[in-house]
C-alpha cells in the first residue's frame, strides 16, 4: 500500500514545483503594481484585470478567439474528408504515418516552410510568374490568409486522428443501410457518419482551438507584426513592455478561457479521459 | 566536413566545459568578428561562451533577474539608466581599462554616462531609410516613407521605440518626446501608414531589399550596410527631419564572478586592431577613435557608416522614457498593432 | 464518391507534405534564391561549419535526453501509481499542465526560476530548461503510459504476487516489461516535443543552453537563408529514421 505513495510522489513533487508553484506565483504577480522601470512592486491591486476590460484587449481577445474558431473550422473541413478515406483504406497505418510524419519535424521547421513558399520570391510566386500567369508577385506572407495557413498546417494531425479513431470503429453495415434505406452518399456522410463521428470531432477541435488560441509563434513570423494575438500580447508585455502584471493577469485570462473550454467538453463527453 | 569531424565538434562542445576559467558573453548577432573570440580565448588561456540576441528587451528580460549567468552584455546606450537603477551592472574600474583612451572624442563622455561608470562604447548606429534606387523621387526623409506608390513594397521596424519615433520625427517632434499629446499625433500616423506597409520587420528585411521585393524600408544603419554590400541596387538615407542615434556598450554584470576576466575581455575590445577587425568585418562604425584610424579610406569615408558631420548633428541620442510616457508607449504600440 | 474521396486525399497529402519537401529539394540549390541553378551541398557545409549550430545542436541533444529520461521514468512510476489507485486531482493537473499554452507554462517557470533562484544564487542554463521541459513532457508521458496500462488485463499482476513477488518487483519484472511499448512510444514522443520547443525553451534558456530551435528562430528572424533549409532537411530525415526504427522494434 504505502509503495503507490512512492510509486506519484516524483509527479507529485514535480506538479507542485514546476507546475502549481510557478502558476501561484504568476497569480500573486498579475495581482501586483508595475514597478517604474518594470519589476515588481507593492501594493496589492485589481488594476491588471480591470484593464483587461479595455477595449483595445477586449478586441484582441474576441480576434484571437475568431481565428482560432477558424482555423479549428478549416481543420475539419479539411481532415474529415482525409479521415472518412483513411477509415475505410486498406494501408490505414501506412496513411497514418503519412499524416503524422510532417508533424515529426519541428513546428518552426514548418512555419519557415511556408515562409519559403509564400514570400515574394517564394516558389509560389516564382512558378506563377514563369508560367506568365502573374506579372508582378502576389502579397501572400504576411497577412491574416497566411497565419490561418500556418495554423491549420501546425494542428492538422490533432484533427485527423481523432475523427479517424471514431470512425473507424463505426460498424461498415451502417453504410450499407444507409444505402438500402436509400441514402445518396452525401445523405450518409451528413446524416448518419457525421453525427456519429461527434466525439471524434469534438476532441479535434480541442486539440486544434487551444494551442491556436495561445499561438504566438505563427502570428509572429507568419504576420509579419501587423497583428496582435493574446499569445504576442502576453509575450510582449513580458519582453517588450516588461509590464509583467498585466502580462501574468492575460496569462490568467488566456489558462481561464482554456480551463473552460476543457472543462465544457469534459462535461459533455461520454468517456472522462483517463 | 566528414561525419567524424562533425562528431568531433560535437563532442568538444560537450567535454570541454569548465576546464579552463570560462567568460560567458551574451551580444547582439552580427556583433562581433570571426576571429575576436577565438584570439581572446588563446591569448588569455580562457574559454568564452558567445551567445548572441536580437533584441535589448530579448537581452533584459534575462538579465534583469540578476542570475542570468552572463558576465558581458551589449546594451543600447539608453538601456544603461534602468539597468543601473536595477542593481544589475557593475561599476567599471576603470584601472582595469587602459584602452578607454582609445574611444573617439564624442564617447569619452557621454551625455548618458558622462564618468564612463556604466558601459563602453562599442559600436554606434542610427536608424534611416534604407531604399531600392529605382525608387524616384528618392526617399530623403520619413514624410516620404508615407506615399501610397510605395504600398505593400515598404516596411517599418518592429520595434516601439523606432517605430513611434520615426512617426515622432516626421511630425518634428523629438524622437524622444513624453508628452502624451505628441505620442498620441504620431500614433495617428502609425494608422495611417498601417494599410501601406507589408509588415513591420527588423533584420529580416535584408534579404527582401536584395531581392527587390521591399523598395523602402526604416532600418538601422549597420544592418542598411549588410544589405548595400550585398545588392548594389540599394542606398542608405540618413532622414531630413532627424533620425535616432545608438551606441551599444559594453557592461558588465554585477553578478558575474569573474570581474577580471569580464575587465579584460572588455579592454580586449577596445584595442584598436581588434576594433577595427570588428568594424570592418562585420559592416558596423566603431566608437573607438583609435580604431576608425585604422581602417582603410574608402570605409571612413562611407557615407551610411560614417556620416558626415553635417548629417551627424541632426542625429538625436535616444533617451529612456519617463515610466508615465513608457506605459503609453507601450499601450500606443498595442493599439498600432491591434489597428 | 469513393474516387472523389481519394482524390481529395492525394491533394490533401499533397498539402501536408509538399511543403517540406520543396524545403528539402532547395536545400541542394546552390543559389540562395529560389530559382534552381544547379545541385550543391554548399548549405550543408554552412551548417556543420557554424559553431553556433553545433552547438545548440549538441545542447538540444543534451536537453531532450535528460528531459526524457527523468520524464519516463517518473511517467512510468506515476502511470502504475494512478492505475492501482485513481487520483482526480493528478490527473486533472496533468491535463491542464497539458493544455496550458505554451506562452503560459514558459511565463511562468521564467517567473518561478527568477524568483526562486534569487534566494539560492543560483543561474539559469542548462538545467533550468531540462526541469522546464520535464514540467511539460510529465502529462505527455503519463498519458501515453496508462494508454497502455488500460490494455493489460488485472490480473498479470495479480499472478506476479500471487507467485510471492513483492509488489516493487512484480512492477519490475513484470509490470514494465509489458509496458515497453508505451514507454517506447512515449520516450520517442518526449524526445520529439522536447528537440522541437521554442516557446517555452527560449524563456527559460540561460548560458550553455542555447538549443537548435533557437539558432534556427534567431536565423529565420535575421531572415531567410537556404541554410535553414539544409538544418530543415536534416532534422526531418533524423525523426523519420527515429520513427521507423521504433516501429521495428515494436514489431518485435
Amino acid at each position: 500500500m504505502r509503495l503507490r505513495f512512492w510509486f506519484l510522489l516524483p509527479t507529485w513533487v514535480s506538479m507542485a514545483a514546476l507546475f502549481a508553484a510557478p502558476f501561484l506565483i504568476v497569480i500573486a504577480y498579475s495581482c501586483l503594481s508595475r514597478g517604474v522601470y518594470g519589476g515588481i512592486e507593492a501594493p496589492w491591486t485589481a488594476e491588471n484585470y480591470l484593464r483587461l476590460f479595455d477595449p483595445l484587449y477586449l478586441t484582441i481577445l474576441l480576434r484571437s478567439v475568431f481565428i482560432a474558431s477558424l482555423a479549428t473550422l478549416l481543420c475539419f473541413l479539411s481532415a474529415f474528408p482525409a479521415a472518412l478515406f483513411i477509415s475505410r483504406a486498406r494501408h490505414k497505418n501506412f496513411y497514418l504515418q503519412l499524416v503524422m510524419l510532417p508533424f515529426w519535424t519541428s513546428f518552426l521547421v514548418r512555419t519557415y516552410a511556408w515562409i519559403f513558399l509564400l514570400r515574394d520570391t517564394g516558389l509560389i510566386n516564382t512558378a506563377l510568374e514563369a508560367l506568365g500567369i502573374i506579372h508582378s508577385p502576389l502579397p501572400l506572407l504576411y497577412n491574416d490568409g497566411a497565419v490561418l495557413l500556418g495554423l491549420v498546417y501546425g494542428y492538422l494531425p490533432f484533427m485527423v486522428l481523432p475523427i479517424y479513431a471514431t470512425l473507424e470503429r463505426l460498424d461498415p453495415a451502417l453504410f450499407e443501410a444507409a444505402a438500402d434505406l436509400g441514402a445518396g452518399p452525401a445523405a450518409t456522410v451528413f446524416r448518419v457518419i457525421a453525427p456519429l463521428s461527434r466525439p471524434g470531432i469534438a476532441a479535434g477541435s480541442i486539440l486544434v482551438f487551444i494551442p491556436c488560441l495561445g499561438a504566438y509563434l505563427t502570428p509572429d513570423l507568419l504576420g509579419g507584426g501587423r497583428t496582435v494575438l493574446i499569445g504576442n500580447l502576453v509575450q510582449n508585455q513580458f519582453t517588450t513592455a516588461r509590464d509583467w502584471p498585466f502580462g501574468s493577469a492575460v496569462s490568467i485570462l488566456l489558462m481561464a478561457l482554456v480551463t473552460l473550454v476543457v472543462w465544457q467538453y469534459l462535461r459533455r463527453a461520454d468517456e472522462p479521459g483517463l | 566536413m566528414n561525419r567524424r569531424t562533425f562528431l568531433i565538434s560535437a563532442g568538444f562542445a560537450g567535454c570541454a566545459r569548465e576546464q579552463r576559467p570560462r567568460l560567458n558573453v551574451y551580444n547582439w548577432s552580427a556583433y562581433i568578428a570571426p576571429e575576436t573570440v577565438p584570439g581572446f580565448e588563446r591569448e588569455f588561456g580562457v574559454r568564452v561562451r558567445y551567445a548572441t540576441y536580437e533584441s535589448n528587451e530579448e537581452m533584459l528580460a534575462k538579465v534583469f533577474s540578476g542570475n542570468s549567468g552572463w558576465d558581458v552584455v551589449f546594451p543600447t546606450h539608453s538601456r544603461l539608466e534602468a539597468m543601473r537603477s536595477y542593481g544589475v551592472l557593475a561599476p567599471l574600474r576603470h584601472e582595469w581599462l587602459p584602452g578607454l583612451g582609445n574611444l573617439a572624442p564624442d564617447f569619452q563622455r557621454p551625455a548618458w554616462d558622462p564618468r564612463l561608470e556604466l558601459g563602453v562604447p562599442y559600436m554606434w548606429n542610427a536608424t534611416g531609410i534604407v531604399y531600392n534606387k529605382a525608387v524616384t523621387p528618392v526617399p530623403a526623409g520619413w514624410a516620404d516613407l508615407w506615399r501610397p506608390q510605395l504600398r505593400g513594397r515598404l516596411t517599418m521596424l518592429d520595434d516601439p521605440e523606432d517605430m513611434l519615433g520615426a512617426c515622432l520625427k516626421k511630425l518634428r517632434l523629438s524622437f524622444n518626446s513624453d508628452v502624451a499629446q505628441d505620442l498620441r499625433r504620431a500614433e495617428r500616423e502609425a494608422i495611417l501608414q498601417k494599410p501601406l506597409l507589408r509588415a513591420y520587420l527588423n533584420a529580416e528585411v535584408r534579404d527582401q531589399m536584395v531581392a527587390g521585393d521591399v523598395l523602402a524600408a526604416q532600418l538601422w544603419s549597420t544592418t542598411a550596410q549588410q544589405a548595400m554590400d550585398a545588392a548594389p541596387h540599394l542606398a542608405f538615407a540618413y532622414p531630413a527631419e532627424g533620425f535616432p542615434l545608438y551606441c551599444d556598450c559594453a557592461a558588465i554584470l554585477r553578478e558575474s564572478r569573474r570581474q577580471r576576466l569580464a575587465h579584460q575581455f572588455v579592454d580586449y575590445l577596445l584595442r584598436p586592431r581588434i576594433s577595427a577587425g570588428i568594424a570592418q568585418s562585420m559592416r558596423t562604425a566603431t566608437a573607438n577613435g583609435a580604431a576608425q584610424s585604422l581602417l582603410p579610406e574608402a570605409v571612413r569615408q562611407n557615407p551610411a557608416l560614417y556620416p558626415p558631420r553635417e548629417v551627424f548633428g541632426r542625429g538625436e541620442w535616444a533617451r529612456a522614457p519617463s515610466p508615465a510616457a513608457q506605459r503609453l508607449r507601450d499601450r500606443i504600440w498595442t493599439e498600432i498593432k491591434a489597428a | 464518391m469513393r474516387r472523389w474521396l481519394g482524390v481529395y486525399t492525394a491533394a490533401f497529402f499533397g498539402f501536408l507534405h509538399v511543403p517540406l519537401i520543396t524545403l528539402s529539394v532547395f536545400s541542394f540549390n546552390s543559389s540562395r534564391f529560389t530559382v534552381w541553378e544547379h545541385f550543391s551541398l554548399e548549405w550543408y557545409r554552412t551548417v556543420f561549419r557554424d559553431p553556433q549550430l553545433i552547438e545548440g545542436l549538441w545542447n538540444s541533444i543534451v536537453i531532450a535526453f535528460a528531459a526524457t529520461a527523468i520524464s519516463v521514468v517518473m511517467g512510468t512510476l506515476c502511470a502504475y501509481g494512478l492505475w492501482k489507485q485513481k487520483s482526480r486531482l493528478l490527473t486533472g493537473g496533468l491535463y491542464l499542465s497539458l493544455v496550458t499554452p505554451e506562452i503560459v507554462t514558459g511565463v511562468s517557470l521564467l517567473a518561478l526560476f527568477q524568483w526562486t533562484f534569487r534566494w539560492f544564487g543560483w543561474q539559469l542554463g542548462l538545467y533550468t530548461v531540462i526541469l522546464a521541459h520535464v514540467a511539460f513532457l510529465m502529462a505527455y508521458v503519463v498519458i501515453v503510459i496508462a494508454a497502455r496500462f488500460s490494455t493489460l488485463p488485472p490480473s498479470l499482476e495479480e499472478a506476479a504476487l500471487d507467485l510471492g513477488a513483492t509488489e516493487w518487483d512484480a512492477f519490475l519484472h513484470v509490470m514494465v516489461p509489458a509496458l515497453a511499448p508505451g514507454i517506447l512510444a512515449a520516450a520517442l514522443l518526449a524526445l520529439t516535443v522536447s528537440f522541437d520547443d521554442y516557446v517555452i525553451t527560449s524563456m527559460v534558456a540561460g548560458v550553455d543552453s542555447e538549443t537548435l530551435p533557437m539558432v534556427i528562430y534567431a536565423m529565420a528572424r535575421r531572415g531567410a537563408s537556404p541554410a535553414i533549409n539544409a538544418i530543415s532537411a536534416l532534422t526531418t530525415v533524423f525523426f523519420g529514421i527515429l520513427i521507423i526504427v521504433a516501429a521495428r522494434v515494436r514489431e518485435r
